[in-house]
């Protein structure tokens, strides 16, 4: 699977350490690998990367990096061939919404565990991946995106909820 | 809005409450209302009117729902209330906003006498489902009203904070995994149809 446009979404977390990893050489020959062209960013309240980084990056793996701090994202997830992000509720929603590709990322020094349990479910139903941050750049080069299970909408789940509320409202 | 003269020769019209939060949780109420809204369930009518409690900070969630669903929204009033607490507010003067905004559920409910409080998680929402169960004790709401509570989808071993308030008062409460489902499974208002969303 080639991944060209890869987006990285931290929401609004201050994870240096997302950031810093796909921007580390085992990171980038990894994406390279992946005939990756370009690398989108979403910094939020992390350090973004330095312009010296930045034209070295696309000077010696091809590959252009655009960073942002916030921006309404929804052309960034449609554009993008596979979302890396933080453990939050709305990265899990985006990716499975819309159909993409997603490795949700650990922040180690968030204590926020209630959502690292929702990408963690959701991984173990094969939705999405799920790793710490010191294993992303090896779950880039290994990982097989296709085997993932597409999100389809539960239409019949939610059907027995919508009979269980009119029983409950017949009286 | 506030002056509805009721005739007193025809039936109270009971509307249905549907609290709503932000961003996320107003996606998933949307999709929730989408599926109990729509024509081809024969049980609809029911539920109108639909009256949305929205926050007055919360410009983004009335939008989202007139657009997703305009045949039903259209006669559908967005109700805006009092938020009680706001990020970055002071300890102090969250008391008397919490208050305020206390006042403005047990006022609300005593005066539309919703037949159903549905809310799936904003803390917003847990003001009005204890209004509506002590309205319904004292008499103010008929009997058959009901209150449901669908956790946050993002729970999946833990109940959330307004979960857990309102565990033990809801007439249905409804979790989104199997983790949840199998830890309450002693309670009788718990239910678990699988993923919904």
């Amino acid at each position: 699977m080639h991944l060209k446009v890869v987006y990285v979404t931290v929401g609004t977390t201050k994870f240096d350490a997302l950031i810093n990893v796909m921007t580390s050489e085992e990171a980038l020959c990894a994406l390279q690998k992946h005939k990756c062209q370009k690398l989108v960013l979403q910094h939020g309240n992390s350090t973004p990367v330095s312009a010296t980084n930045l034209s070295q990056i696309n000077n010696k793996y091809g590959i252009q990096v655009e960073q942002y701090k916030f921006r309404p994202n929804g052309e960034d997830i449609k554009a993008a061939d596979v979302i890396i992000g933080h453990a939050g509720a709305g990265t899990c929603m985006d990716i499975l919404s819309n159909g993409k590709p997603g490795l949700i990322v650990v922040n180690d020094e968030l204590m926020d565990n209630h959502q690292l349990e929702l990408a963690r479910q959701l991984a173990s139903e094969r939705y999405l991946y799920y790793c710490r941050v010191n294993e992303v750049s090896g779950k880039i080069a290994t990982l097989d995106f296709d085997a993932l299970q597409p999100y389809e909408p539960a239409t019949e789940n939610m059907q027995k909820f919508v009979n269980a509320l009119n029983e409950l409202m017949t009286h | 809005m506030m002056s509805t003269s009721k005739s007193p020769t025809t039936e109270t019209i009971h509307p249905t409450f549907v609290i709503l939060g932000s961003g996320g949780h107003t996606a998933e109420m949307c999709k929730m209302n989408q599926a109990l809204l729509r024509d081809q369930n024969t049980y609809q009518k029911k539920y109108q009117p639909v009256r949305y409690i929205v926050a007055n900070s919360d410009d983004t969630s009335e939008r989202h729902l007139r657009v997703a669903m305009p045949s039903v929204t259209k006669d559908s009033d967005f109700i805006r209330v009092p938020r009680s607490r706001s990020v970055g507010q002071s300890w102090v003067s969250t008391i008397f906003t919490t208050l305020w905004s206390l006042l403005w559920s047990c006022w609300l409910v005593w005066r539309d006498r919703p037949q159903l409080v549905l809310c799936n998680g904003p803390g917003t929402c847990v003001p009005y489902c204890y209004a509506a169960y002590m309205w319904r004790l004292l008499g103010r709401l008929p009997a058959h009203s009901r209150i449901v509570f669908v956790e946050s989808y993002c729970r999946v071993e833990t109940l959330s904070l307004s979960g857990r308030l309102l565990l033990p008062l809801a007439d249905m409460f409804v979790v989104h995994w199997p983790a949840l489902a199998a830890r309450y499974s002693h309670k009788p208002n718990i239910r678990y149809f699988g993923r919904i969303l």
